[in-house]
């Protein structure tokens, strides 16, 4: 048990003395994972939206392929991604494998289907007298699609919380398609990884309490949010 | 004889194919009263949702100050207003549950326009406007509601069952604030109601509605 309590003490000083290596992966994994989440936000609220507020043919069929994809192993879209973005790929020309922008194109993948599963549900589940309510008041179509998502903040919020969750912990995609190059696509998944491999569990550990960290964050922001999309 | 505010000509409301609601005539007159009684199942809230234009009928015309009244009246929305039983408020502070209706108009001077509301509806604006929507009981929810369409100074504000579950003293104020309505601006109110002592009191005129029709008018 020693060397464990001992990877502890190191992993508190590489984090509380800044270590660069420790950092960088830090860093990159806030990279990847924002412009994954701004991408899976900004496709998968419309998106979701739409299946959750309007009816067209197909549309159970859209909704089990995506509730199916809620599942979506990591190292397939990591297999996925490699093979659109490997040089022979048809997206071989962007030079985004081994690259950030890179995996948050997978991380995307992972995000999209929980973002708008999640933003149906909460549409879905909005109260039928809220539309009604804003034609009496005087609301204009464009204003009541306003004002209905403003409605369902709280649920989209917590879909955000929750595919943010996924993302930075998945470490399937980073490893696949970033290569686990240090100092450039190295993520705190991949690197816990790599130091366990090696038996250097003190960066592990530090890295692990980072994802722990998060983890604990989502959990209270996620637990506020469900209590008010509820009420 | 003036133009209607709001005029239904040989309304036929089918839903799945069954009739549920029959009217020949019906007109609206600007700054009246109107009471709509019958028992649950008459056709009230049907009649009222027509009246609001939240519903287009299966046959028939409808007019609002004497023109027929387009698919779409979002123009009309703005002018004419429904009450419900129990109304949905929107996920927000109490005053800008109030101002949405305003800000959807563009209007200005919007929170001494909410105050106003609010005390003609009973709720002291120091104590209720900052409260959010799960902070409000049956009946401050209820009066909000109306504050949020009082504000709007309709033309026409069309009540279904505004007080039935609701307390004595929040049925009052209800009902003291939808009178100031047409006391202070004219509206033309219709209310829907099994309080018959209530509309006996204030309408002037009262139809019985009966499996869709008017069986009788007071």
């Amino acid at each position: 048990m020693d060397y464990l309590l001992q990877g502890f003490i190191q992993g508190f000083v590489l984090l509380f003395t800044g270590n660069a290596e420790t950092y960088s992966a830090i860093w990159t994994t806030v990279g990847a994972s924002t412009l994954s989440m701004i991408a899976s936000l900004s496709i998968g609220i419309p998106l979701g939206f739409l299946l959750g507020h309007k009816k067209f043919p197909g549309k159970k069929i859209v909704r089990t392929i995506v509730d199916t994809l809620l599942s979506f192993p990591t190292v397939v879209i990591g297999l996925l991604v490699y093979a659109l973005l490997t040089r022979h790929g048809p997206l071989g020309g962007t030079g985004l494998l081994f690259s950030i922008p890179g995996i948050a194109i997978g991380q995307t993948i992972l995000g999209l289907p929980i973002i708008i599963a999640m933003t149906a549900t909460a549409v879905e589940a909005l109260d039928k007298r809220l539309p009604l309510t804003l034609i009496t008041l005087g609301a204009n179509p464009r204003q009541i699609l306003w004002a209905t998502v403003i409605e369902a903040r709280y649920s989209l919020m917590l879909a955000a919380v929750a595919a943010y969750g996924r993302i930075v912990s998945e470490i399937g995609i980073s490893m696949m398609v970033g290569g686990n190059i240090k100092w450039h696509t190295r993520t705190i998944t991949t690197a816990i990884a790599l130091e366990t491999g090696k038996g250097e569990f003190a960066m592990g550990i530090a890295l692990g309490m980072v994802l722990l960290t998060v983890a604990l964050i989502v959990n209270i922001f996620a637990s506020g949010l469900k209590k008010r999309a509820i009420q | 004889m003036s133009t209607p505010l709001i005029a239904l000509y040989n309304i036929r409301q089918r839903y799945s194919g069954r009739t549920v609601l029959a009217i020949d005539r019906l007109d609206i007159e600007p700054g009246s009263i109107v009471g709509l009684a019958g028992p649950n199942g008459s056709g009230k809230s049907t009649l009222l949702r027509l009246l609001a234009f939240l519903e287009t009928p299966a046959s028939g015309t409808l007019t609002f100050m004497g023109n027929p009244v387009p698919d779409k009246p979002n123009g009309v929305h703005k002018q004419v207003t429904l009450l419900v039983q129990e109304p949905y408020l929107l996920k927000r502070s109490v005053h800008a549950n109030i101002a949405y209706g305003l800000k959807v108009r563009g209007e200005s001077d919007i929170t001494t326009k909410v105050n106003h509301a609010l005390d003609t509806v009973g709720l002291p604006p120091d104590v209720f406007s900052h409260r959010q929507w799960f902070e409000l009981s049956g009946g401050e929810a209820q009066r909000v509601a109306l504050a949020a369409r009082l504000v709007l100074k309709p033309k026409a504000l069309l009540m279904d069952e505004p007080t039935a579950s609701l307390d004595g003293q929040s049925a009052t104020l209800i009902r003291q604030a939808a009178l100031a309505a047409r006391k202070e601006y004219g509206a033309s109110l219709v209310v829907a109601s099994h309080d018959m002592t209530w509309l006996n009191a204030v309408c002037d005129h009262i139809f019985h509605l009966e499996h869709g029709t008017i069986t009788d008018k007071q």
